[in-house]
C-alpha cells in the first residue's frame, strides 16, 4: 500500500514502522490492537497479515463466503471470513467443520467497532505439536516487536524458530529483521515479490533466474512460503504471487 | 451463567488449578482414568500431576489420548468441564512435555501472550 498523506499532521510526522512479515497473534492481541485511520498497531508497529491458530466453532456457509467463529482462549472467538472462489470447484473452498483445529492466516479487518479476519489461508492443523509452536512464536514475535520499539540502534537478529521442525520464521525483510527464513527461500520470496506480472511467477522462470538452484528445491522454498501465507497460486499450482502488497 | 466460552480461559496446569477456584481455564492433559459413570475423568498434564475433570451429562464415547478441556474450577479446585476436544495424534504424537514448557512461557510472558 501507498503512504498516504494525512491531512492535519503536519507537526508530528510520526515515522511509519510496518510490519512487512506475517505476524502470529492472539486473538486478545489483534482485539487490542490500536486502530488509526485504515491501520492497526501493535506495540506501535503497524501490523496487516496476521496468523492466528484456533478450534473452529462455527462454520456458515454463504454463496460468495464461509464465515468461520475460532477460539484460541484467549478471548471470545473471533470472526473469520474466507472468500470462496466461486470459479473454482472442489479443493480450495471446502468448509472445515466445527470442531477443527486451523492456522489461519489473513488480514485484520474492523467494521463498526467489530474486529474480523479477512483469511487467504485456512488450514486444518494436522500435528498439534504446531499449536505449540505457534504459542512459543507469538511470545518470541511479539517480544521482538516490543524490543523494536524500544530500541534506536540496529536490532539483534532474531531468534530463529528453524530449529523446531518446519515452523521457520516470518520472512520478507523490510523494517524488521524478523527473518526466519533460509538463504533458498528468501531469494525465492524475493524473485516472487518483484515480479510485475498480474500472473505472478512461475516455477519455470524461478528457475531460470535461480540457476544454481535445484528445480526440487526451488520446489520446497514455494510449499514453504505458501504453507506460511508468503505466496499463494494464482492461475495455477505452476505460478506464485507474494501476499505482501506493495 | 455467562457462557464460558465467550471470555477468556488461561491456559493452566494442574499446579494452577488451587490459585483459579471459580474461574474458567483451559486444560489439556492424558487421560489417565475415566470413572465407570463416565462422569468423571483425570487427566495428568505435562509434568505428570493429576487433575480431575467432572462432566456435567456421562461420555457418550470413548476417550482417550490427549484432551483439551473447557471449564471452571471449582472449590475442590477439580475442573468442571463444559467441553472438550481430543487432540488428533493420527499423524503425530502430541508432546505434552514440550506443552507444560510453553505454559511456562505464558505465564511468565502475559504481556505477549494475554488473556482477555
Amino acid at each position: 500500500g501507498g503512504f498516504a498523506s494525512l491531512a492535519g499532521t503536519q507537526a508530528e510526522k510520526k515515522q511509519r514502522i510496518r510490519s512487512q512479515n506475517i505476524v502470529p497473534c492472539t486473538v486478545s492481541q489483534l482485539l487490542a490492537a490500536e486502530q488509526v485511520d485504515e491501520t492497526f498497531r501493535i506495540h506501535d508497529v503497524e501490523i496487516s497479515q496476521v496468523t492466528v491458530m484456533g478450534i473452529i466453532r462455527h462454520a456458515e456457509k454463504a454463496p460468495t463466503n464461509i464465515l468461520y467463529k475460532v477460539d484460541d482462549m484467549t478471548a471470545a472467538p473471533m470472526d473469520v471470513r474466507q472468500w470462496v472462489d466461486t470459479d473454482e470447484a472442489g479443493g480450495e473452498n471446502v468448509v472445515v467443520p466445527p470442531g477443527t483445529y486451523v492456522k489461519v492466516a489473513g488480514h485484520l479487518r474492523s467494521f463498526q467497532n467489530k474486529k474480523s479476519l479477512v483469511a487467504f489461508k485456512i488450514m486444518p492443523l494436522e500435528n498439534m505439536n504446531e499449536f505449540t509452536t505457534h504459542i512459543l512464536e507469538i511470545v518470541n514475535a511479539h517480544m521482538i516487536l516490543r524490543k523494536n520499539l524500544m530500541s534506536a540502534s540496529r536490532m539483534p537478529q532474531s531468534f530463529s524458530s528453524g530449529g523446531i521442525g518446519e515452523m521457520g520464521g516470518y520472512g520478507g525483510g523490510g523494517s524488521l529483521p524478523v527473518n526466519g527464513l533460509t538463504a533458498h527461500q528468501s531469494q525465492v520470496l524475493n524473485l516472487i515479490k518483484n515480479c510485475p506480472v498480474p500472473e505472478g511467477m512461475s516455477l519455470q522462470e524461478l528457475k531460470l533466474q535461480l540457476q544454481n538452484m535445484s528445480m526440487s528445491t526451488i520446489k520446497q522454498a514455494v510449499e514453504f512460503l505458501s504453507s506460511e501465507g508468503h505466496i499463494y497460486s494464482t492461475v495455477d499450482d505452476d505460478h506464485y504471487k507474494s501476499t505482501d502488497a506493495e | 451463567m455467562a457462557d464460558v466460552h465467550e471470555v477468556p480461559r488461561p491456559r493452566i496446569a494442574t499446579g494452577h488449578l488451587a490459585q483459579r477456584i471459580g474461574q474458567p481455564v483451559c486444560f489439556v492433559g492424558r487421560v489417565e482414568k475415566i470413572h465407570p459413570t463416565g462422569k468423571l475423568l483425570v487427566l495428568s498434564d505435562g509434568e505428570g500431576k493429576h487433575a480431575t475433570v467432572e462432566l456435567s451429562e456421562p461420555l457418550d464415547e470413548e476417550i482417550s489420548g490427549v484432551l483439551e478441556v473447557v471449564g471452571r474450577v471449582t472449590n475442590q479446585a477439580t475442573i468442571m468441564c463444559m467441553s472438550y476436544v481430543q487432540f488428533r495424534e493420527d499423524k503425530s504424537p502430541f508432546d505434552l512435555e514440550l506443552y507444560n514448557e510453553a505454559l511456562k512461557i505464558i505465564h511468565e510472558f502475559p504481556e505477549y501472550f494475554p488473556f482477555g
